[in-house]
């Protein structure tokens, strides 16, 4: 029996079920390199270390992974290994394990469309942006999710770059004062209800 | 000087550099973490460049080669030689219509053409499915569990900590149909005594001995429009009967 990808699949995107099997490495490697890497990209937010991480995790798993294994074993095998990876990798360089792989999304990574919360990140940095004042929320628009020179952002917001600097420091001290006070508030909001603390 | 330290990380982070560690207070921390979190929505995320995903199979593969000589033991979770779930048959028989397919189903996955296995197209299997309703969102409140079967996937789905979660119902030691426990907080096969945890987890072993089976299958699941679905092959509703 055969399942061809064109039998009347109403998702856009079909997708292959988690438990078919990778016949190569080849095949384990191309099918997960994206996923591992833009997982990484999202715990650390640079390219290098990204790059780095993702190699670590497949290095590692290179041995114990064989052909054969089904695709959410291969792929809850690669995301745990990932979650050490990065957790030493914070051990290692700032000492404080900064962010860290949900052992909730241990399993599969990436469910077929629909199953998942696809655009988390965006939706994450929309919901930081949108605590802030528009002043803050102008300058790390432009150099986070536009990837503007502070350059850029002077000119796009009409100030010197030294003023443009002591903006972004700002905007981000109070982008993480109020997610720090958002983890909080999610913690206690059963007891605390709409105590607003600005 | 505290302060330039994180606005340095910071820079490098945004001039896509390594950032350089240092001595951070709790605040600078929380500093770093937005950033990341903020990063993590920038132009850079969206995958590994060509050159990246190229660079890194070549060193795979040497390093495969040089590693090749060394025997090494058996992880519990490799695939035995069990009766394969679903998949078996179109490995062996049509290889080369399926591999069409599994071409195609990776170039969708991952815009980078590099992506794709340049060999072997003959041999991946893709089985492709579509979202099946397998009970009313009614029916499985938090902490309960559902067993269901579509013919070609049977297994169990849950509600636990508000989440939806379904695995596989078919023991990973040699393929049998695995059932709900009585007090419905394991599943027992029928054929060699494993349990596993409604999880997935392998709990107890064929015949209390040999090494832990690999844990059962994971199975996307979602619920829409009051229904819980779970993602099967397309088109297959027919009976596992002969
Ligand atoms: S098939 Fe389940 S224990 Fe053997």
């Amino acid at each position: 029996m055969i399942w061809r990808a064109d039998t009347a699949a109403p998702s856009p995107r079909p997708s292959v079920l988690p438990w078919a099997v990778y016949p190569d490495w080849d095949a384990i490697y191309a099918d997960n390199v994206g996923r591992i890497y833009r997982l990484m990209f999202s715990k650390v937010g640079n390219r290098p270390d990204a790059e780095d991480l993702t190699s670590q995790v497949f290095t590692a798993a290179l041995g114990p992974l064989r052909p054969g294994a089904e695709i959410g074993q291969v792929r809850s095998y690669l995301t745990t290994t990932a979650r050490t990876v990065l957790a030493e990798h914070w051990r290692r360089t700032l000492g404080h394990q900064v962010t860290e792989i949900d052992p909730d999304i241990l399993d599969l990574a990436e469910l077929p469309p629909g199953a998942g919360d696809d655009g988390d990140a965006g939706a994450q940095a929309q919901r930081i942006l949108d605590a802030l004042p528009e002043r803050y929320r102008q300058i790390l628009t432009l150099r986070f999710l536009r990837g503007y020179t502070v350059r850029q952002a002077a000119t796009e917001l009409g100030v010197s770059v030294a003023n443009a600097k002591v903006l972004q420091l700002r905007a981000l001290r109070a982008a993480a004062r109020a997610e720090t006070a958002q983890g909080v508030r999610d913690v206690e909001a059963n007891i605390v209800g709409e105590g607003e603390a600005s | 000087m505290r302060r330039q330290a994180v606005d340095r990380y910071v820079d490098r982070l945004l001039g896509r550099r390594r950032p350089k560690s240092f001595a951070a207070t709790e605040d600078e921390l929380a500093m770093v973490r937005t950033a990341i979190d903020l990063a993590a929505a920038g132009p850079d995320a969206h995958g590994p460049s060509p050159a990246f995903v190229d660079r890194l199979r070549d060193q795979l593969r040497e390093h495969e080669q040089t590693q090749e000589a060394t025997p090494e033991p058996r992880p519990a979770w490799r695939t035995p030689p069990r009766r394969r779930f679903l998949a078996a048959g179109a490995l062996t028989a049509t290889g080369a219509l399926v591999g069409a397919a599994a071409d195609q189903l990776l170039q969708s996955r991952d815009q980078s053409p590099q992506a794709q296995p340049p060999d072997a197209p003959g041999e991946l299997v893709p089985v492709t499915g579509t979202w099946q309703p397998v009970a009313q969102t009614s029916e499985v409140p938090e902490g309960a569990v559902v067993a269901f079967d579509l013919g070609a996937v049977t297994g169990f789905v849950r509600r636990t900590g508000g989440r939806l979660r379904a695995v596989s119902g078919n023991c990973t030691h040699q393929g049998c149909r695995l059932n709900l426990d009585t007090t419905r907080d394991k599943l027992a096969c029928p054929c060699h005594g494993a349990t596993f945890s409604l999880a997935g987890v392998n709990l107890t072993r064929p015949h209390q001995s040999g090494t832990p089976l690999p844990a059962l299958p994971r199975v996307p699941v979602r619920e829409q429009g009051g229904t819980v679905q779970i993602y099967a092959p397309a088109g297959d509703h027919s009976p596992p009967a002969a």
